[in-house]
C-alpha cells in the first residue's frame, strides 16, 4: 500500500470521534467484521489509527477507497465545511430521465479529459443525494488529497452545493463538468453560504418553515408556548400588543424551525441622505458601507428579536427575505427598490 | 291745605284700594295653591307611569329572552333566517371537506388565495404540498413548498394566466403522479430489500428505477435487471419496462423476465413482488 494512503487513512481516522470510529468504518466496509473485532476501539486515538492503517495495508486498500472514508466522515459533520449554492439553468424544457451511470460517465470524461492526475469518488445517499469528491493535482504532481472539494447534487434539480477546494483554479473546471454531466446550460454562485448544508437544502428546495394559511393547518410541531404566569395579581399590561406581535411574528416565520445560517451581509452602496441645509456628505458618490449580521443561528434570532421587545413587529423585509430570496449576501444600491423597507440596525 | 283736603277724602278710596289689593292677593293665592296641587298630583302621575313604563319594559326584555330561547329549541324548518344561514354554513363546511378529500382546497388571504394540494396513492394518504396564489396585479406564485423538480414554472407558463382550476388540475396530476411513483419505490426498499441487489437507483422524480433482483429467496444471485422508465409525469405506472437476464441464462428464465415487464407496466411495483413471492410459495406448497 502507498506510504500515502496508509497517511491519508489514519490522518482521516484521526478526525472522527473516538466512539464513532467503529460505526464510520463498518459503513466505509473495507475491513471485515473479523478484522474489526481485532481492533480495541477504548485504546487512544492514535493507536487506533495505526491499527487500522495496518488492518488496510493487509487489504491493500488504494486511494479510492480512502477517500470514500473521507466522504463518509464529511456526510456524517457536513457542518465542518461551508457550503456555497450554485443555480443552473437551461434552455429548453425537456423532461430528463437522470440516469446516474450516466452522469458519472459524462462528469468524470469532462474533468479527465482536462486534467490527469484528479481523484474523483461517487456516493449515493438514500435521500437522493448524490455526493462527489474530487481532489486535485496538476499536470505534474499527484492529487492533493488534503485540499478536496465537495459537491452535493440533487438529480433533477437546478442546485448544486458546492464546497470548493482552497485550490480555487479548479473551480471553473468542476462547474462545466457538472453543467455538462446534468444537462444545463449556465451556472451561477447564488450567494447564499452556511455551514449547514441541510438548511441550506431546506431553503432551495423549499422544505422550510413557510407559513400558509389553510382551512386544514398541518398539525403544529410542539410549539414552544411560555408558559402562563401563575401568579394572579401580575396582570399582562400589553397583552394585545403582545398577540399582535406574536401573529406578525408566525406570518413572516411561520410555526416550524428556521433554517440555519450563521450570516447575513449587506452591502450598501446608496448615496447619504440628510437634510440638504445640515450640508453633510453632500457628495454625488455613493455612501459605502457593509453590514454584516452574524450569530450561531441567525434566522432564529432574528425570529425571537420582536417577541423580546428588541426590534419593532414586523421585521424589515430585508432581513425576513432571506430564506425566501434563497440568499444572505446582499448588495444594496440606489434606485432599484427591489427590497421595500427601511435599513435596520437592531 | 290740599294735602288735608285729600286725606279727608282719601281715606275711603285708600281703603277701598286695599281691600281690592287684598282680595287680588287671596285669589292669587288660591290659584297658585291650585296649580301647586295640581302639580304635585302630575308629579306622582309621571312617577307612577314611569314604574309602569319601566314594569312593561322589564316584561318586553323578558319575553323577548323566553321567544329567543323558544325559537331556537323549536324546530329548525320554522324558525326562519337564522337557521338558513347556520345551514348554508354547515353546507359550505361539508363542501370544503369534500374539496379536500378531492385533494384541493383552497384558503382566502390577505394577498390572495393558499391552496393546499394533499397527494394519495391507492388510499394512502401523503404528502401536502402548498401554493400561495397572488392575484393582483395578475395571477402570479408568491409562496409555495413544491419540490424544485416538479415542472411548476412550465406549469405556471402553460395555465397560470388562463384557467387556475386547470393549473390547480395538472399541478397535482404531477404531484400525486410523483408521491405514487415514491411511494412504490420505498415500499419496494422497505419490504422486499432481500430481493433487492443493494438499493434501488433512482433519481428525485422517480422517474428512473433501475435495480437488480431475482424471484425466489433461495436464490444466491440477482439474475434480472429492470429498468422502468416513467415517460408520462402525469401517471404513477412506467410508460417503458425493460427486464433482461444474463445473457447465458436458460430459456425458462427468459421468459420469465418477459412476463414481469408486462406485469411491471401494469401493476403496482410492490404488488408486482407481492406476487412473485405469492408465486413461489404456492410452487412451494405443491408436491
Amino acid at each position: 500500500m502507498d506510504e500515502t494512503v496508509a497517511e491519508y487513512i489514519r490522518r482521516t481516522v484521526l478526525k472522527i470521534p473516538r466512539d464513532e470510529i467503529k460505526t464510520m468504518l463498518q459503513k466505509w466496509g473495507l475491513l471485515s467484521e473479523t478484522q474489526l473485532q481485532t481492533i480495541n476501539f477504548r485504546q487512544i486515538k492514535e493507536n487506533i489509527s495505526q491499527d487500522v492503517v495496518q488492518l488496510c495495508e493487509e487489504n491493500s486498500a488504494d486511494i479510492k477507497q480512502a477517500a470514500i472514508l473521507d466522504i463518509i466522515y464529511n456526510h456524517v459533520y457536513p457542518n465542518k465545511r461551508v457550503w456555497s449554492v450554485y443555480q443552473m439553468k437551461k434552455t429548453g424544457e425537456e423532461t430528463e430521465f437522470f440516469d446516474l451511470t450516466d452522469f458519472k460517465k459524462k462528469f468524470k470524461r469532462r474533468l479527465r479529459s482536462a486534467l490527469k492526475n484528479v481523484t474523483i469518488n461517487f456516493r449515493e445517499y438514500e435521500d437522493n443525494a448524490i455526493w462527489i469528491r474530487i481532489a486535485w493535482g496538476t499536470p505534474y504532481t499527484k492529487p492533493n488529497q488534503y485540499k478536496p472539494s465537495y459537491v452535493v447534487y440533487h438529480s433533477q434539480t437546478p442546485y448544486v452545493f458546492i464546497s470548493a477546494s482552497v485550490l480555487k483554479s479548479n473551480l471553473p473546471l468542476l462547474c462545466q463538468a457538472l453543467l455538462l454531466a446534468s444537462n444545463y446550460h449556465d451556472i451561477r454562485e447564488m450567494e447564499l453560504r452556511s455551514h449547514s448544508l441541510n438548511s441550506l437544502k431546506d431553503i432551495v428546495f423549499k422544505r422550510y418553515s413557510q407559513n400558509f394559511q389553510t382551512h386544514y393547518p398541518r398539525p403544529l410541531q410542539e410549539r414552544n408556548v411560555a408558559p402562563e404566569s401563575a401568579d394572579l395579581r401580575i396582570i399582562q399590561e400589553n397583552r394585545s400588543e403582545k398577540e399582535r406581535i406574536e401573529r406578525v411574528n408566525r406570518e413572516v416565520f411561520g410555526d416550524g424551525p428556521q433554517p440555519k445560517l450563521e450570516f447575513a451581509q449587506y452591502k450598501l452602496e446608496t448615496m447619504f441622505k440628510s437634510d440638504p441645509q445640515m450640508d453633510v456628505l453632500d457628495k454625488k458618490e455613493p455612501f459605502r458601507c457593509l453590514v454584516k449580521f452574524s450569530s450561531p443561528h441567525l434566522l432564529e434570532s432574528l425570529k425571537s428579536l420582536a417577541p423580546a421587545g428588541m426590534a419593532d413587529a414586523p421585521i424589515s423585509p430585508l432581513l425576513t427575505c432571506i430564506p425566501q430570496k434563497a440568499r444572505n449576501y446582499f448588495k444594496i444600491r440606489e434606485r432599484k427598490n427591489f427590497f421595500p423597507g427601511s435599513f435596520v440596525s437592531p | 291745605m290740599e294735602e288735608g283736603k285729600r286725606n279727608s277724602a282719601g281715606v275711603f278710596t285708600h281703603l277701598e284700594r286695599l281691600e281690592a289689593q287684598a282680595r287680588e292677593i287671596a285669589v292669587k293665592q288660591e290659584k297658585m295653591k291650585q296649580e301647586e296641587e295640581k302639580r304635585a298630583r302630575l308629579k306622582a302621575r309621571v312617577r307612577e307611569l314611569r314604574l309602569q313604563r319601566d314594569k312593561l319594559l322589564a316584561k318586553v326584555r323578558l319575553q323577548k329572552k323566553k321567544l329567543r330561547e323558544k325559537r331556537a329549541m323549536s324546530d329548525p324548518a320554522k324558525s326562519g333566517a337564522r337557521a338558513v344561514l347556520e345551514w348554508k354554513i354547515k353546507n359550505i363546511k361539508a363542501m370544503l371537506q369534500v374539496s379536500y378529500v378531492t385533494g384541493i382546497n383552497g384558503k382566502r388571504t390577505k394577498q390572495g388565495v393558499c391552496f393546499c394540494i394533499s397527494t394519495a396513492y391507492e388510499s394512502t394518504y401523503l404528502d401536502s404540498y402548498y401554493v400561495h396564489l397572488l392575484v393582483k396585479p395578475e395571477v402570479q406564485i408568491h409562496q409555495h413548498s413544491v419540490p424544485t423538480f416538479i415542472p411548476l414554472e412550465q406549469i405556471a407558463k402553460m395555465y397560470l394566466q388562463t384557467d387556475i382550476g386547470r393549473f390547480l388540475s395538472v399541478l397535482s396530476d404531477h404531484l400525486n403522479a410523483y408521491a405514487g411513483r415514491k411511494y412504490q419505490a420505498d415500499q419496494l426498499q422497505e419490504h422486499f430489500s432481500d430481493q433487492i441487489e443493494g438499493t434501488l437507483q433512482r433519481n428525485s422524480l422517480c422517474n428512473l428505477l433501475v435495480f437488480n433482483y431475482k424471484v425466489s429467496s433461495k436464490s444466491k444471485t440477482f439474475p434480472f435487471n429492470a429498468r422502468l422508465l416513467y415517460g408520462d409525469l402525469c401517471c404513477s405506472l412506467p410508460t417503458e419496462v425493460n427486464v433482461s437476464c444474463t445473457p447465458d441464462a436458460p430459456a425458462s428464465l427468459a421468459e420469465m423476465a418477459a412476463a414481469h415487464s408486462d406485469l411491471f407496466s401494469r401493476v403496482a411495483l410492490h404488488k408486482a413482488f407481492r406476487s412473485f413471492s405469492s408465486d413461489e410459495e404456492s410452487m412451494d406448497g405443491a408436491p
